[in-house]
């Protein structure tokens, strides 16, 4: 029996603020009704507006950014490409409405810190994709930063961070992404901005440079093409591949079987040929499922 | 305090809410969002006899008003469930509904025979209305001499209360409520989901992958509530209404119609908790009309001008 992640919830959070990015993006700040434990990368929420103003289904979100507050819940990120119904709805909330949060849900990423590896990450973005890598980057840097109070080693050296878009304004809150500790690379298809191409063109490139090493760790989130893309790079290159998929969910905590991706026959979890996104994921090892 | 409590067929629920199959689990895998004894009962996603896979992918939409899936009984067959849902069900206080669903009355009945014997499960719910297996022909359920059949197939097999659950794919489900009550059945869960479709003229893709699919939500409210109520006036079992409740007015509604009880669906994915939420708002309902019990509301629907 597959169940909800046990610490989900099913809550209601006040919007507090609300930033129009450029192109269709939008970041969307909530507050909590509940005290969350600590998120994970890449866990996420399903959310919906409260006052009937948008679809009775809600959508899913990787958690982008958590803002801690001193006198109560963190509040919460979630940046939204408005794509549909169920997005534009949330785009037109305005700052004070209500909205349902039910979450955390789903595993997030696997651990980019433990066990530790010098082998460095790889995080290819692709637009709104790029919304679970935020807490990712600042994930490892806190734990090289740990170890290094300790006077140990970093259990991983800072992630290289590969943001796709189709064109400039689609690379969603670059300066917010540009002020991590990371090696942020930059790659547009009309050229627009930074590299003229897809990430997995740019990895290339950098790799040819001696600016990546050959030995890299990935993890990808974008649109499908770019993930087949990168999962034929990592395996032609014998490379560790995490994808992050995204699919339509009804509820998101494992129940309705929707959200199934389909698993690899001989691969890590199991015969059944079906996996639920959103309890078995949203990330898997290219190992496990057919893109 | 008013009183939530219902009693029908040989049951007594601590208040008319129960899951809809499919919407809430196997077990209790949603215990995290709704406390086990908070519900009337817990109604089990179909058990088939093999494991199924489920249907190809998209399996769901959302529409304007409601909600299509296609999941086609995705389980992992009734061994599975014995195995590991009933064993997990042991000394729960919670009160279980197994729906069952066979390809064959003589599936159906194997099935109830071979879980007639385990004490965790209260009554069986018999699915004679999936539209997402058998090409959305529902065999079961728009004939009443195979649902007849296949009720009493069931019937000889258990003693534990059988609820009929039908399909609004049919012109006069009141005949087919008459045949499951001759058959045999202890209720009615009416209704299962209507049968619907969804195309993106732009692409000229149909929304689900096997094109028609099981249309639930908002917008079949009134669908299923006539459905209830049309059940609920041609026989004298008791009915279970289902189909677009979300709020404690629907429930209500539902219950004047005739329903003794109601599952809700669809509502949980907008709100899982929201199943542990409706006795309070039931209550102070049930106060503000000055109503003692909610069983004095039951069949209560005034036809006079």
């Amino acid at each position: 029996m597959v169940a909800p992640p046990k610490d989900a919830c099913s809550a209601l959070a006040e919007l507090i603020a609300i930033e129009i990015l450029p192109g269709d993006g939008v970041l969307i700040t909530v507050r909590p009704s509940v005290e969350l434990e600590p998120l994970d990368p890449n866990r996420f929420f399903m959310l919906r507006r409260e006052d009937g103003l948008s679809p009775k289904i809600p959508r899913p979100f990787s958690i982008y950014r958590e803002v801690a507050r001193e006198d109560g819940p963190a509040d919460l990120v979630f940046m939204i490409k408005v794509i549909g119904d169920g997005t534009r709805a949330l785009a037109n909330t305005r700052v004070g409405e209500s909205l349902r949060l039910i979450g955390p849900l789903g595993k997030g990423w696997p651990s980019f810190t433990e066990p530790a590896d010098e082998t460095p990450w790889v995080f290819l973005a692709g637009g709104i994709g790029s919304a679970p890598f935020f807490m990712a980057v600042e994930a490892i840097t806190a734990a090289a930063d740990e170890a290094e109070a300790s006077g140990e080693r970093a259990p991983t050296p800072p992630p290289f961070l590969l943001y796709g878009a189709g064109t400039r304004e689609l690379v969603y809150d670059a300066e917010a992404f540009s002020e991590l500790d990371c090696a942020l690379h930059v790659a547009t298809d009309d050229g627009s901005f930074g590299f003229k191409g897809n990430v997995v063109t740019l990895l290339q490139a950098l790799q040819a440079a001696g600016s990546i090493p050959q030995r890299v760790r990935i993890a990808a989130c974008g649109p499908m093409p770019m993930l087949r893309a990168v999962e034929r790079f990592a395996s032609a290159n014998d490379l560790e591949c995490y994808v992050s998929l995204e699919d339509l969910m009804g509820c998101g905590v494992g129940i309705c079987n929707g959200c199934v991706v389909e698993t690899k026959p001989d691969g890590p979890l199991g015969a059944w040929p079906n996996a639920k996104c959103c309890v078995e994921g949203p990330a898997f090892n290219t190992n496990a499922v057919v893109l | 305090m008013a009183d939530l409590s219902v009693r029908f067929a040989g049951l007594e629920l601590k208040n008319p809410l129960l899951s809809a199959s499919g919407t809430f689990g196997h077990g209790l895998e949603m215990s995290g969002f709704v406390p086990p004894a908070a519900l009337g009962a817990w109604v089990s996603k179909t058990v088939t006899l093999e494991p199924r896979h489920g249907n190809p992918a998209p399996r769901i939409c959302e529409t304007e008003a409601g909600f299509l899936n296609s999941i086609g009984l995705e389980n992992r067959g009734l061994a599975d469930y014995e195995a590991t849902v009933l064993a997990s069900l042991e000394n729960t206080d919670a009160v279980i509904f197994t729906n069952i669903g066979g390809r064959t009355p003589e599936e159906f009945a194997e099935m109830a025979a071979r879980l007639d014997g385990y004490d965790q499960i209260s009554a069986f719910e018999v699915n004679l209305s999936c539209p997402n297996v058998q090409g959305g022909k529902l065999p079961f359920a728009t004939d009443p001499a195979t649902a007849e059949a296949t009720i009493a197939g069931v019937r000889a097999v258990t003693k534990k209360p059988i609820f009929a659950k039908l399909s609004p794919n049919v012109a006069f489900i009141g005949e087919i409520a008459k045949a499951v009550e001759a058959g045999g059945a202890d209720g009615i869960t009416a209704v299962n989901t209507l049968l619907g479709m969804s195309v993106d003229w732009r692409t000229r893709k149909p929304g689900l992958a096997l094109v028609m699919g099981g249309y639930s939500g908002l917008g079949i409210k009134p669908v299923a509530l006539r459905c209830a109520w049309n059940c609920a006036t041609s026989v004298k079992i008791p009915i279970i209404g289902c189909g677009g409740i979300f709020t404690a007015d629907d429930v209500l509604e539902f219950l004047v119609a005739g329903c003794s009880a109601v599952q809700i669906g669809t509502a949980s994915f907008s709100n899982p908790a929201l199943l542990g939420e409706l006795p309070a708002l039931l209550e102070s309902r049930l106060a503000e009309a000055g109503l003692n019990s909610i069983q004095e509301l039951i069949g209560t629907l005034r036809r006079e001008s």
